[in-house]
């Protein structure tokens, strides 16, 4: 299939692309189709999914080294063992991301209108049928660029920056999982717990070259592999604030026994959220508000993201089944 | 008890890691590093190719309401990646999404004399509300350090309500008179 920009233009449908899928974990996005309803953004995993790599390196990082470190971070997400989705290095190209041209490219690009982004990931997506046309990653040159095993000073680690947009390229959105401070006039983060975190923790460090629990239950839960349903378990619930249905709340279960943090979002306007890929068994169940985040980066802003509300546990447990979906339960906030 | 000890828990994160895309930006560098700070309302969303025809992106216009840093007059402009043309949608992801009616505050950034854009993506958009008592606010607020040692930012801070624009004006002006 070949298109072009010009030939978009050609039939006008209005339909709109809603991210992300209402009341699913981790954020995933969804597509809302004229065909086929609401669908989760997604690829056909039955085969490889094919992507193209620029043969255009910066300084200090290669083309060569560029691709080997981005093949790198895709089979670190092809590795886990629940999920099944495959990867192909198609080759070297002359292409651009974010060029409307049926290839996925991923490679280095000046984006001047991109200042504070250190890379990004765009999909063309088909609105008839929810299907991914590409979808592209730029890594922004305007930084200095490192796949120094040990990480560089100075410079941002390649394959931790691929495995975060590799993990949008397969339909995963932000995860709110993580800590930051403020420390002389700036903001740095101090822990997180997914690579889908989108605050990057500053230049050298290689320690998100390696998925997390959040990270491996998304991917999980798109993909799953044989097995992976019945050996884990869902919660499903409902986050509310004055016994009415709150939009945006982040929603974590904390496992004690794994010290597991997997993170979802009541991310509909029932105020209702699923979390799936949990390990059985007791789980502590935390909301809280998106108040420090930029919450365009999670939402698509359809809606308004309340955030006025104080972190509020649920007062039981909640014991995630082996295979299946526990009870549904309702956490009522407390506002601030 | 649960609600004592739980909070204990949760601090137990993995060891800090490196996670991506955004370097976060401090409010005062935002607001000194951008070239206007505009709030107005969404009046126009219009998707259209990228000048050399080769993607998508969506003009976003404004009537602006108040200028806190520069003046691009009453109605302004800019640019967003992505947006959608006849059955192909392109998506930036993290890049926010404008309707018409939205009332937003916007940190702008442009290398003359191409069309405005976000400064940040989605660090330059803060939105506005109306909150029960009938004033305009803006929610979430910045984030923004209390004193000059190191604060964590903690969630749900009853101390970071929505703030009402007239006073997000104010922490702007603060900010440029410092830096003058």
């Amino acid at each position: 299939m070949t298109h072009t920009v010009r030939q978009h233009a050609v039939v006008t449908l209005v339909l709109l692309l809603a991210l992300p899928e209402p009341a699913r974990a981790y954020l995933k996005f969804s597509v809302q189709t004229l065909r086929a309803g609401t669908v989760t953004l997604q690829w056909d995993a039955s085969r490889p999914v094919r992507y193209f790599v620029t043969n255009r390196g910066v300084p200090g990082v290669s083309a060569s080294d560029f691709q080997a470190a981005v093949a790198r971070a895709f089979d670190t997400w092809e590795a886990v063992p629940t999920a099944s989705i495959r990867f192909q290095f198609a080759g070297f190209t002359n292409a651009e991301p974010f060029e409307d041209d049926d290839l996925s490219v991923l490679g280095f690009q000046n984006k001047p209108e991109l200042e504070r982004v250190l890379g990004a990931t765009g999909f063309v997506v088909d609105v008839l049928t929810g299907e991914i046309v590409e979808a592209d990653i730029f890594f922004n040159s305007a930084f200095d660029w490192s796949t120094a095993s040990a990480g560089q000073p100075g410079r941002f680690d390649v394959q931790s920056t691929a495995l975060h947009e590799i993990g949008h390229f397969l339909g995963l959105g932000h995860s709110a999982l993580g800590e930051t401070e403020m420390r002389g006039g700036g903001r740095r983060v101090l822990a997180s717990g997914a690579v889908m975190f989108p605050i990057s923790f500053g230049p050298g460090n290689t320690a998100d070259r390696e998925l997390q629990p959040d990270d491996i239950a998304g991917v999980s839960d798109l993909y799953p592999e044989a097995g992976f349903r019945n050996a884990t378990g869902a919660a499903r619930g409902q986050v509310t604030r004055g016994g009415r249905p709150l939009f945006g709340a982040h929603v974590v279960a904390f496992n004690p026994a794994t010290r597991a943090l997997i993170g979802g979002f009541s991310a509909n306007t029932n105020g209702e959220f699923q979390i799936a890929g949990l390990t059985p068994g007791p789980h502590v169940i935390r909301v809280e508000p998106l108040d420090d985040a930029d919450v365009d980066s999670f939402f698509s802003g359809e809606d308004a993201v309340d955030v006025d509300f104080q972190v509020t546990y649920f007062e039981r447990l909640f014991i995630a089944p082996r295979g299946g979906v526990g009870g549904r339960f309702v956490v009522e906030v407390r506002p601030k | 008890m649960i609600n004592r000890l739980l909070p204990l828990l949760f601090l137990l994160l993995p060891a800090p890691t490196l996670a991506t895309v955004f370097i976060p930006a401090d409010f005062a560098e935002l607001v000194t590093g951008c070239r206007a700070i505009v709030h107005g309302r969404v009046v126009d969303v219009r998707a259209q190719t990228t000048g050399d025809r080769r993607s998508i992106e969506t003009l976003v216009t404004l009537t602006a309401v108040e200028h806190f840093k520069g003046n691009l007059g009453s109605t302004v402009t800019f640019k967003v990646p992505g947006g959608q043309i006849g059955r192909y949608r392109r998506v930036l992801v993290g890049a926010p999404v404008f309707e018409r009616g939205d009332e937003v505050i916007v940190f702008l950034n442009a290398t003359s004399p191409s069309i405005p854009h976000l400064y940040g993506l989605s660090q330059g958009v803060f939105r506005i509300a109306r909150d029960t008592g009938g004033r305009d606010v803006v929610t979430p607020p910045p984030v923004t350090a209390q004193g000059i040692g190191a604060e964590r930012v903690v969630r749900g801070d009853p101390a970071r309500r929505p703030l009402a624009v007239d006073e997000f004006g104010r922490k702007v002006r603060d900010i440029l008179e410092r830096v003058r």
